[in-house]
């Protein structure tokens, strides 16, 4: 048995070391070189401006990281209500919704008025950044 | 080839002087094409991958740490490229279940077509799951060096040699006949 398992072995051997060798096609090193050429003259790669973009990420992560927490405790005030509660929960929500939605019309424009602004102004500093260098 | 050559290239074009990739690119293309080709079996695609390999190479020369041979980071490098190029657009293969062996073994002189034989073993190596295929591959390349070859895949030399059992099992038992008739030509 393990003299056959031997030979099955070396035929295996015999036939996968046995490979035709195939050659370069003759242009082959000669478009290599001109890939490589072409590759060293190209401009190198604009590094991302991390300068730039890291108040922005922070900012926007700590707007995330609020309005999650916004929702957990809007969430948690609306699980413990809706228990306590005798009547059905939607009577119970206006409390719990954010500040914005307290107040009267003036209130409401106001925020209104300021994502406006926080748009405008987010949209004028990312076409100066793409365009600034031009 | 020499790996001082090698070396004394590397630093030329490091400072600055490509041309000077080209005598890397002359030494090593055969054996780069040859492993590209023992993947994919299309001697076009063959030397495309072989291509990219050589130009990922030289975007990473300053990455290659001298405490190991240059080819063997060469292969390497190519090896990881070929596999991944592979796993994006699969060689054509068929199932190794659908690879049969010929009805009768031997031919009617008594012995059997090498060349069909071994086009059966190549077929059924290249239907293989691709983790035994690719430490068959490597081995046979490396003249059966399984250092080398473990050093190509980026794995312990103990798990190559465990794919290279059971790569060979289940070769084993999917041409047991034809893998078990003596060589009568050879007698």
């Amino acid at each position: 048995m393990s003299r056959l398992i031997r030979h099955e072995e070396d035929e295996m051997n015999r036939i996968l070391s046995r490979e035709d060798e195939i050659l370069p096609s003759s242009g082959f090193a000669v478009s290599v070189m001109d890939a490589v050429r072409r590759e060293a003259a190209a401009p190198p790669p604009i590094p991302f401006p991390w300068k730039r973009a890291v108040p922005g990420l922070v900012v926007a992560g700590l707007a995330a990281v609020l309005v999650l927490a916004a929702g957990v405790v809007a969430i948690g005030q609306l699980v413990r209500a809706s228990t306590s509660a005798q009547f059905p929960t939607f009577l119970s929500l206006p409390p719990l919704m954010p500040p914005i939605f307290h107040g009267g019309m003036e209130s409401a424009a106001g925020w209104t008025v300021l994502a406006l602004l926080v748009t405008f102004v987010s949209v004028k500093l990312t076409m100066r950044l793409a365009f600034g260098r031009a | 080839m020499s790996a001082t050559d090698d070396q004394a290239d590397v630093e030329r074009v490091l400072a600055g002087d490509i041309p000077a990739f080209e005598g890397i690119v002359r030494r090593w293309q055969g054996p780069l094409i040859n492993l590209a080709y023992r993947f994919c079996r299309d001697r076009g695609r063959a030397e495309e991958m072989a291509q990219e390999a050589f130009l990922r190479a030289y975007r990473g020369l300053g990455q290659w740490r001298r405490d190991a041979v240059f080819s063997t980071w060469l292969f390497a490098l190519a090896t990881n490229l070929y596999r991944s190029e592979l796993r994006r657009i699969p060689a054509r293969t068929v199932s190794l279940d659908d690879i049969a062996e010929p009805a009768d073994a031997r031919a009617s002189d008594g012995g059997f077509e090498d060349q069909d034989r071994d086009l059966v073993v190549r077929r059924a190596v290249g239907a293989l799951p691709a983790k035994y295929r690719e430490a068959l591959i490597l081995f046979y390349f490396h003249d059966m060096d399984v250092t080398t070859a473990a050093q190509s895949l980026g794995l312990p030399e103990g798990t190559v040699k465990a794919r290279l059992f059971r790569g060979r099992e289940l070769l084993r038992g999917k041409l047991p006949q034809l893998l078990a008739v003596p060589r009568l030509k050879e007698a």
